[in-house]
């Protein structure tokens, strides 16, 4: 069937207004990607905890601005098929955590700049942070039967 | 997969995920443009732009072991893309519910055009943003020093490629015909065929 891409020139114009949409490269484009990638893990023992729920965003995933997101704090949940991590983050930038199910664990806050911070979650898995860094963060609990590390997510 | 179509970007994708840096570079050069337009989608600023991207590249260098399917990169960058910029306009509206050019962006940018067509263009976009990403080095480049504003000079363009000035026209030829045949680009075409736009497109 004919489209309009099947013209070099219509393909090319098309092309033109998407690269030039976009702007110009920043700089610093080679050494942010550095940055990153340094967080690269290689461990297969490390299970990864997938962001499956963030209030923040219930209530415009379906595209409806319907529903107010939760003033008050926001639930985030982190999941692997054995164990979870749920976050609540009050208007005062406090965190409080828990390891589900409950047990003892080290947890250290990794920021994306900065030093990690290390905290005690207790034998019910409850763990506190006094203060979120501004950049994404990501946990890594490391527990008697496993050790996770959840999604990075900006708190 | 058609043999004839160069397709470095599993490879790239498979290398990144062993822990080869430049192989994550490139990936970070070749899709930025896609994430981008996707991101800018949501009446950001580039500050916010900026923001939004260095958090979905953070989570894509843990998700690389489950994108080795040719398609899986570009579509989890759109996905990823969308969603974290919608979580962060919704964690900005919580904590500055009272800023009002924030959240008047998207709504002026959609006055421009009507909604339907602005998606249209920004997902044509994507498609060709994505296809530009799985087009092979040399073709990439030769494409993009050609959509350069101001334009280069064709000798200019020459000596960075190495490209006879001669040569430069039915190179260009080469390229948009492998453009064409870049996964994403084909995916589009075909469902454009399909008839999900076409009937705008005629109108």
């Amino acid at each position: 069937m004919e489209h309009r891409w099947d013209d070099d020139e219509e393909l090319f114009a098309d092309l033109v207004e998407a690269v030039r949409g976009v702007g110009p490269e920043p700089g610093t484009l080679a050494a942010d990607a550095r940055t990153t990638f340094a967080w690269h893990t290689l461990d297969d023992d490390l299970l990864l905890a997938s962001l499956t729920f963030d209030s923040a965003l219930s209530g415009v995933a379906g595209g409806t601005r319907a529903q107010e997101p939760d003033r008050a704090s926001r639930l985030l949940v982190f999941s692997t098929s054995a164990m979870s991590v749920e976050l609540v983050v009050d208007r005062d930038g406090r965190l409080v955590g828990q390891i589900l199910p409950p047990c003892e664990a080290r947890v250290t806050i990794e920021a994306a700049t900065g030093e990690p911070t290390e905290v005690t979650a207790d034998d019910l898995g409850f763990f506190m942070l006094p203060r979120i860094p501004a950049d994404p963060v990501r946990l890594r609990c490391e527990t008697a039967a496993a050790r996770l590390v959840t999604d990075w997510v900006r708190l | 997969m058609d043999d004839e179509v160069e397709f470095p970007i599993t490879e790239l994708v498979v290398a990144a995920a062993g822990g080869n840096a430049g192989a994550w570079a490139q990936i970070v050069t070749r899709y930025r443009p896609l994430l981008i337009t996707v991101v800018r989608q949501f009446g950001l600023t580039p500050a916010e732009v900026d923001d939004v991207a260095q958090t979905v590249w953070l989570r894509l260098v843990e998700h690389l072991d489950a994108l080795r399917e040719p398609r899986a990169l570009p579509m989890w960058i759109i996905t990823t893309g969308r969603r974290e910029a919608l979580r962060y306009l919704a964690v900005e509206r919580r904590t500055q519910p009272r800023d009002p050019s924030r959240l008047s962006a998207p709504e002026v940018d959609r006055q421009a055009a009507p909604l339907d067509e602005e998606l249209m263009r920004a997902e044509r976009h994507q498609a060709l943003l994505a296809g530009m990403a799985e087009l092979g080095t040399r073709h990439r480049q030769l494409l993009l020093l050609l959509i350069e504003d101001p334009p280069l000079p064709y000798a200019e363009i020459s000596r960075r490629t190495g490209v006879p000035v001669g040569s430069i026209g039915p190179t260009r030829a080469r390229a948009l015909e492998r453009l064409r045949r870049t996964p994403s680009i084909r995916a589009w075409m075909a469902a454009e065929a399909d008839g999900r736009s076409a009937a705008r497109m005629k109108g």
